[in-house]
């Protein structure tokens, strides 16, 4: 089957630093896949290069089956981009935006009418309808954001840190609207700080670091790659005593800032945490099962973008 | 959609949202209205009452609609509303969509030279008003505004593309560069009463040309033959600002990019 994004090799340098070093990714059509990494480490660079506001230098991009390069100009009407700067025309009313970005498209007057009333509904805009961009709130203008990369019924919906810049009740409603896109099937690439916004959203994961994707899959096969099952949280003033106590235990040690996390073989009670490290003064324990956090910290080893 | 229609309905939309915009922010357009208008009452007063000048009235309020009025409205215009663009983001945005370059310049052109036509009407209304006259030909005192708008918004391209980098700068930069020229230029006074070396600084000003082929024609009835050497200037400064603003265009849309 085609895939809706295939990136082969891709390399890319500004200057002397090669920011995509040999970056691959395969994007299956319906899949929202999460482009996860730490800053700089190439994510928007991807996200540029597919939305054609970048060139790459070595490599194959092919969007729908057919080669970037080749589908020149036609690659934007495939490509929706929605970035967390709402980038729309504070003086123009919510449909006037986005009938504009309708006409940009080449949509006729029909479907544009069609088109804008469809989003000013799905998108719950009506009630500010009469209400200039400029004058809405945050989380509004990044839901006409959305509705706006949406206007020309993109293949593939790009999400550049979508919900970054807005409070936390939006950005509840904004997951709520990408899950809505998500379940009818919308293609989604989507970049986030937040690990629990990737968790909720995406069906697979790639992780990057310099440039290139380490390892990707669905959440429980990257949580699959973890060493343990289930994970204990440990503050103790006695750092080396838990190394010994868990090596002792065979259960892996790691550290993050001053959080020392025990990766538990098996899913283990509280209690049974407890007893095993008696004798170690633990100040505070808490046993959770993995998370993609854990996985992002284990294979990218960087904690900057735990949210 | 056929190419050459999706240019054309590109260019329409680029046009009508300028205007549009233009329409809601009120206290900039009343600016806008208010800025020429004053200073056509005022000169046109002047001139209007004061006998050994009353002759100078019909030249004076050609000169304050091409040197001031629309070196502001079309000129001021352009780099405004590329420096907006980049303030708000909306240019990168563009840039995802199919919208074909040319559409947007030509875009910006139209609504430029409807903007244009208003502050005519109204310039020339004030202008009749007070008592001046139209002596030339219509055709061409419409082309010479034609080939001034074309000018000043391929200049206006230019310089926002390469040096308006916020909003707050266009109005700086164009009060610094903008006012000298029109000085030079010939707008508010005639040259005849600059000293010597300021007669010979402004014919290297394109905009003393431009004054010269307006008033030429709107004060002085003067046709095509005799203002040969101001309409061959202005087309070639025409042709120079409209390479100028392309270049820079394509320029300010690689730097965005990227």
């Amino acid at each position: 089957m085609t895939a809706a994004l295939q990136m082969n090799g891709v390399h890319k340098w500004f200057a002397s630093h090669h920011v995509l070093d040999g970056f691959s990714l395969r994007l299956e059509k319906g899949e929202v896949l999460g482009l996860l990494g730490p800053n700089g480490c190439g994510k928007s660079t991807v996200l540029n290069i597919v939305c054609k506001l970048l060139s790459y230098d070595d490599g194959q991009v092919h969007l729908m089956g057919e080669s970037l390069s080749e589908l020149g100009y036609r690659a934007r009407g495939l490509v929706g981009l929605c970035t967390q700067h709402c980038a729309l025309y504070p003086d123009l009313f919510p449909a006037e935006n986005l009938h504009f970005f309708a006409r940009l498209y080449g949509l006729s007057e029909k479907e544009c009418k069609q088109r804008v009333a469809e989003l000013m509904s799905d998108f719950e805009l009506e009630s500010f309808a009469t209400t200039q961009v400029g004058q809405l709130s945050g989380g509004w203008k990044q839901r006409l954001h959305l509705a706006v990369s949406l206007i020309h019924r993109p293949k593939l919906l790009v999400l550049d840190e979508p919900t970054a810049a807005v409070d936390v009740e939006a950005r509840m409603q904004l997951w709520r609207l990408i899950e809505g896109l998500r379940d009818n099937g919308t293609t989604i690439l989507l970049t986030s700080h937040h690990l629990a916004e990737a968790e909720r959203l995406c069906s697979r994961v790639a992780l990057m670091r310099n440039g290139k994707v380490i390892a990707e899959g669905s959440i429980p096969e990257l949580l699959s790659q973890i060493p343990g099952k289930a994970l204990a949280k440990v503050q103790s003033e006695d750092k080396e005593a838990i190394n010994q106590r868990a090596a002792t235990l065979g259960w892996q040690v790691r550290q993050h800032a001053d959080q020392i996390s025990l990766l538990l073989p098996s899913t283990l009670s509280l209690r049974e945490v407890v007893d095993a490290l008696d004798g170690t003064k633990v100040s505070a324990v808490s046993v959770q099962a993995v998370k993609l956090e854990d996985a992002y910290l284990e294979l990218v080893g960087d904690s900057s973008l735990i949210v | 959609m056929h190419s050459s229609h999706l240019l054309w309905v590109q260019t329409l939309a680029v046009a009508q949202r300028l205007l549009l915009e233009q329409w809601r922010q009120k206290r900039g357009l009343i600016f806008w209205a208010v800025f020429p208008s004053a200073m056509m009452l005022l000169f046109g007063l002047v001139y209007a009452h004061n006998a050994s000048m009353r002759a100078g009235l019909d030249a004076a309020a050609a000169g304050i609609l091409v040197g001031a009025a629309l070196f502001f409205s079309c000129l001021g215009g352009t780099v405004a509303v590329i420096a907006a663009e980049r303030e708000r983001g909306t240019l990168p945005r563009l840039l995802t969509t199919p919208l074909y370059p040319a559409a947007y310049f030509i875009g910006v052109v139209i609504a430029q030279m409807l903007l244009a036509l208003m502050q005519v009407v109204m310039l020339y209304s004030i202008a009749l008003l007070i008592g001046a006259k139209y002596q030339g030909s219509l055709l061409l005192g419409g082309l010479i505004l034609l080939l001034s708008v074309f000018s000043y918004v391929g200049m206006g391209f230019f310089l926002g593309a390469r040096f308006a980098r916020r909003s707050e700068e266009v109005v700086v930069a164009l009060s610094a560069i903008g006012v000298p020229l029109l000085v030079l230029g010939g707008t508010f006074f005639p040259l005849e009463i600059m000293p010597q070396g300021m007669q010979a600084v402004a014919q290297i000003n394109p905009m003393l040309h431009m004054n010269q082929a307006f008033k030429g024609v709107a004060a002085y009835g003067m046709d095509f033959h005799e203002l040969r050497f101001e309409l061959s200037f202005l087309l070639v400064f025409c042709c120079v600002s409209l390479a100028l603003g392309i270049h820079s265009y394509r320029y300010l849309l690689g730097t965005d990019k990227s």
